[in-house]
């Protein structure tokens, strides 16, 4: 029964010598080749993936998937009595007038490739692009563009070639950075007293500042107002917020408590009969 | 926690709870309250208010836990295995010399669950969080982030500070053709053991031999293991790393 089904199969033909039994067993080969490459995908990232940095893990990840992709789509062809030799020479001259009409796309592809070799950052690096406003966590270096998760929660798509020619600064790659703010007191008030005090705070409340290279106090300018201090804290890379958003309100902690004046803008208006 | 002097410290060492059990330590104190017949509760509290709480199943209707001292590199955050420490005064070495001193190294404090004969890490601390900081050894970008410490020099390894300070030996050897002022100290920490007895600790030492290697004089620093009858505290697991998650639950 089966074997008569599968003869009446063999002699249907379509188009040439391409059988409908052909078509199936080639349509049974991509179909087990996706299903295998979807499980062998998921049980890599499931065993192996976890132990691996995660850029490194993706990039295997999609080796394995297409790499399995391809080797079935081979099969397929080889199935149907495919040559490919003749469907090259045709694709070279179809891959040019492509390659003109999708220029931008594999102007992106070959930058994520750039990118892959380059690795400018990696998966999971807090990034800054001046140039386009962006800052986040770069969630993934993909075919074609990269994905940067902003501080805000939504997430960006950045076509390659514009991620590749634009400057990249990284706030990963250094042990450590760099917190600071300008705090203004009165032209009354004793300059070194109020850095002590703000010295002492910041060392007594703020535990991921480092004390080598101790916090640096510039006397920045002597504005309107006040006497305007500039402070540069230093802390581990990742403490950023143990830092930067918390380093004013310490400092204005300790000018409060020793009574040194923190000035506002104010005008003296003398007039002709004073 | 105003006079220090006037109270009874709990010392280091294993504990066997059957019931309730308080302890005190300088300007933090702990309790184990027995919650039902399978599990305790664990609730800490610093001098300054910041509280920390956990539910403790057991699968008998005891506990047992250690209190010991642990390596300082935990407090505030895990970020490094280096510690830097700076001497209040120099140490002068001669050419062609050696020394061993003693100094006053901080250190923090671990609780730890024991079950059969293994040590599962429960909190950790330090008695003194003013001295907890970190310091950059190197310039920014190339630098080692080390937890930073000033130390003065003990007299021997009875002059620990309790609970906070433990005393390491540090043997220097100057085998350069000139003379060489210390006053300071980095190396990864890792190596180094902790043993405690009753309040005090000790810390396995570290030998420094500044020689020349080609047109550079470095300094290489190992870790020297010490013989003592102290117990040895266990090690305190970095529970940093996450674990994968495949249904929700951690």
């Amino acid at each position: 029964m089966v074997l008569e089904l599968l003869q009446s199969l063999s002699e249907m033909q379509i188009v040439g010598e391409l059988t409908v039994l052909s078509l199936l067993i080639g349509g049974i080969i991509m179909v087990g080749g996706v299903i295998i490459a979807k499980i062998a995908k998921l049980l890599f990232h499931k065993y192996y993936a976890p132990s691996l940095p995660k850029d490194t893990a993706q990039n295997i990840s999609k080796l394995i998937y297409f790499g399995i992709l391809i080797v079935s789509f081979l099969g397929f062809t080889s199935s149907q009595g495919i040559d490919l030799s003749g469907i090259m020479v045709a694709g070279g001259i179809f891959a040019v007038v492509i390659g003109f009409a999708t220029q931008s796309v594999v102007s992106n592809l070959i930058s994520g490739l750039f990118l892959i070799v380059e690795k400018p950052a990696k998966h999971g690096d807090t990034i800054e692009l001046p140039d386009m406003g962006i800052s986040g966590t770069l969630l993934d270096i993909g075919t074609f563009s990269s994905k940067v998760r902003r501080f805000d929660g939504t997430v960006t798509r950045i076509p390659n070639e514009k991620f590749f020619t634009s400057n990249i600064r990284s706030l990963t790659l250094s042990t450590v950075r760099r917190a600071d703010v300008t705090v203004g007191i009165s032209y009354d008030s004793d300059i070194d007293n109020a850095i002590k005090v703000m010295k002492n705070e910041i060392f007594q409340t703020m535990p991921f500042v480092l004390q080598i290279p101790e916090p640096e106090f510039r006397i920045e300018e002597l504005a309107d107002s006040s006497v305007n201090i500039h402070v540069f804290v230093w802390h581990p890379r990742d403490d950023w917020s143990q830092a930067q958003p918390i380093l004013l309100n310490t400092l204005k902690r300790a000018l409060d408590k020793s009574g040194i004046e923190i000035p506002f803008p104010q005008r003296v208006i003398w007039t002709g009969k004073d | 926690m105003s006079n220090n002097s006037e109270i009874n410290f709990s010392n280091f060492g294993i504990y066997d709870l059957k019931d309730d059990l308080e302890l005190i330590l300088p300007n933090t104190s702990i309790k184990f309250n027995k919650i039902s017949e399978n599990a305790f509760s664990y609730f800490r509290e610093n001098s300054e208010g910041k509280t920390l709480e956990k539910i403790i199943p057991v699968k008998s209707d005891d506990l047992k836990i250690e209190l010991a001292p642990i390596r300082p590199l935990n407090h505030p955050a895990r970020r490094t295995s280096h510690i830097f420490l700076k001497f209040d005064k120099e140490i002068h070495l001669s050419k062609n010399s050696a020394a061993s001193i003693f100094v006053h190294c901080p250190v923090e404090i671990g609780i730890f669950l024991i079950h059969d004969s293994n040590h599962d890490s429960l909190d950790c601390f330090t008695c003194n969080p003013l001295n907890s900081r970190f310091g950059l050894y190197g310039s920014p970008d190339t630098g080692i982030l080390c937890k930073y410490a000033e130390v003065s020099l003990a007299t021997d390894f009875s002059d620990s500070t309790s609970y906070v300070e433990g005393v390491l030996q540090i043997i220097i050897e100057n085998t350069l053709s000139f003379s060489q002022s210390i006053s300071k100290v980095v190396f990864p920490m890792t190596d180094n053991s902790l043993y405690y007895q009753n309040s005090k600790t000790i810390i396995d030492g570290i030998k420094i031999i500044m020689k020349k290697r080609a047109a550079v004089n470095i300094a290489d620093v190992k870790a020297i293991p010490i013989e003592t009858d102290w117990s040895m505290s266990p090690t305190w697991e970095d529970k940093t790393a996450s674990t994968h998650m495949e249904m929700g639950l951690e």
